[in-house]
């Protein structure tokens, strides 16, 4: 009787247990749905590293290890209803968020050289590169009306994505269409009212990445821009992987069309500045 | 005697025959740790006759400055505080972490390459020029070929950092930077530092050296070097390209608290920056030992560069 009281009660024991971890277990789904998209996108693109290099004894975490990139391509834009040859040189860093666009654009009349900056709460045109910084040397001239849509460019490149998608924590979500894994997520600051809406192929390389606003208000940045042709395309190689094709779509017209010669993503030498004009009159907004 | 009472006493008998060896492992092994946040200070910090804090020691913890961390990842401005959280010093930014995914070790390419993203990803960087803007870029990217650390040349400061002996006197300090392999190459540096009130000789008529003229004041317990007169052959910290010119002027800060010191450097150079530019805090440890002693530096001698193919650098 005492024997079967004991074997009785271990058998209740073990049936609440494992009711409560497969509860756990269930409300954990999601979460590590996501979590799991997000790393393995985070992972094919190479920005999640560690090293314990120098250290035998420490085994340190990984860690987001995308910063501050630079590519050169070329290929066409459209701007103001012409489509121009078009030589691309960018610079972008997350740590601060900054992205500064150079173009070179000829076959639509006078060729044009326009360099366009952000950098957080700031945006600004340069009539060369670093203008309004030293006396006398180029001028800086406050482009606040471009400050979202030149944010957008940073937050929609592959990199961008995975980081607003992790900061947006619970806000995103992952499913699976047409055997597709689909990342959504709601972006934040002065782009709160977009939400993004990123394809991931097989190899879980971001493919394709579409701006949906929230309201009329901001129709003017929805667009979507599809990546292509993943590689290590620095000449320091260091297992990341860019990509070698950046297509832009918007209202169903294609604005740029960019072939990638060179994609440096070792956290090379690049700051953004905000010049002493742009922030005066930023801030006596 | 039953066979499980002999298992038992052969069971004991072997463990402690291997205690003494786990013991010492456990004294001298590097401490393991899944973060390289600055160590915390601990014991009272000593004082000289006039009150100020004693720097003296041998400040390479238990034989580097962290106990075993990598602290060049801090070094340049990433404090990974637990297996969830890191953080950017320099800008206070969370960096999004992960566990490890694998327990398989990274191969020596694969390591390489991550540290080399490591040591470059935090966002404390000196703001030069825009006419310099390339040039810093372009040296970084061929620092293989351009790093004057690279051919055995003596790091310089501030890029040397915190000196792994001081020796603290009434008049003056002797700071020691071994020369040491790895990250930088570089041959053994000495610092004779006056801290007798004297003035700088005027920049112009000092000719440019790798350790310039320093000279030592304390505000409150911190103690001050101020320096220049160095050669431009230099650059100012462990990467990134950060030439600088002959009219660099350098401000060190230590400051001891317990069994920590905790050291910054601020470089002027209006010739080439826009503005100051200041270190991420480096902490070292006193190493604890009674005899601690610097060993002697391997002779630098440099016969890997002519075999360098690619770009790839630390």
């Amino acid at each position: 009787m005492q024997i079967k009281t004991v074997v009785l009660t271990i058998f209740m024991l073990v049936a609440v247990t494992a009711s409560a971890v497969q509860s756990v277990s269930a409300q954990g789904n999601a979460a590590l749905d996501r979590a799991k998209v997000l790393r393995a996108a985070g992972d094919a693109l190479g920005m999640i590293r560690w090293s314990d290099i120098g250290a035998g004894g420490t085994r340190l975490p990984a860690i987001d290890i995308a910063n501050t990139m630079e590519f050169v391509g070329s290929g066409t834009s459209y701007s103001s209803g012409q489509t121009f040859k078009t030589d691309y040189h960018v610079t972008l860093g997350y740590n601060p968020p900054a992205m500064r666009v150079e173009m070179n654009r000829t076959g639509g009349g006078a060729p044009q050289h326009v360099i366009q900056t952000v950098r957080e709460n700031f945006a600004w045109n340069e009539s060369e590169i670093g203008a309004g910084l030293v006396a006398g040397k180029g001028t800086a001239t406050p482009a606040t009306a471009a400050l979202r849509e030149r944010l957008l460019q940073l937050w929609t490149l592959p990199y961008g994505v995975v980081k607003a998608a992790l900061v947006a924590g619970e806000k995103t979500t992952v499913s699976s269409e047409n055997g597709s894994t689909v990342i959504t997520f709601p972006l934040n600051g002065q782009l709160a009212g977009l939400t993004v809406r990123a394809t991931l192929d097989a190899k879980n390389f971001v493919t394709k990445v579409e701006v949906k606003p929230d309201n009329a208000a901001l129709a003017n940045l929805a667009f979507e821009t599809e990546y292509s042709g993943y590689a290590d395309h620095g000449e320091i190689l260091t297992d990341i992987q860019s990509p070698g094709r950046i297509v832009q779509k918007q209202g169903g017209r294609t604005v740029l069309d960019i072939q990638i010669k060179t994609w440096e993503s070792n956290n090379p030498y690049l700051i953004f500045p905000v010049p002493p004009n742009v922030k005066t009159v930023a801030n006596s907004r | 005697m039953p066979l499980s009472r002999y298992c038992r006493i052969m069971a004991v008998a072997a463990a402690l025959c291997f205690l003494p060896a786990a013991v010492l492992a456990q004294e001298f092994s590097p401490i393991k740790r899944n973060n390289n946040a600055p160590p915390k200070p601990s014991g009272p910090t000593p004082r000289i006759a006039d009150g100020h804090p004693d720097l003296t020691g041998v400040w390479n913890g238990l034989g580097d400055n962290l106990l075993g961390v990598p602290n060049q990842i801090a070094n340049n401005g990433l404090s990974i505080e637990s297996e969830s959280v890191t953080r950017d010093l320099h800008s206070g930014a969370l960096i999004a972490t992960f566990p490890r995914n694998t327990t398989r070790p990274l191969n020596n390419e694969q390591s390489e390459r991550a540290a080399t993203l490591l040591r470059r990803v935090g966002s404390n960087k000196p703001i030069y020029k825009p006419e310099y803007w390339e040039m810093v870029k372009n040296l970084d990217h061929n620092s293989n070929e351009e790093d004057p650390s690279n051919n055995c040349m003596p790091a310089g400061i501030p890029r040397a950092g915190i000196p792994s002996y001081i020796g603290q006197f009434p008049n003056y300090f002797i700071f020691i930077y071994p020369g040491q392999g790895g990250l930088i190459a570089t041959q053994t540096m000495y610092r004779m530092i006056p801290a007798d009130g004297r003035k700088h000789t005027p920049l112009q008529d000092l000719d440019g050296t790798y350790t310039g003229e320093g000279i030592a004041h304390w505000e409150g317990d911190t103690l001050v070097v101020d320096t220049w007169g160095f050669t431009s052959n230099t650059w100012f910290d462990q990467l990134g390209g950060y030439f600088h010119s002959e009219n660099i002027h350098v401000t060190e800060r230590f400051h001891r608290d317990g069994n920590t010191l905790t050291w910054t450097a601020t470089v002027e150079d209006p010739d080439v920056l826009l503005e100051p530019w200041t270190t991420t805090p480096r902490v070292a440890l006193l190493n604890p030992r009674p005899g601690a002693m610097l060993p002697e530096s391997q002779p630098c001698s440099e016969r890997d560069l002519s075999h360098i193919v690619t770009k790839e650098h630390h």
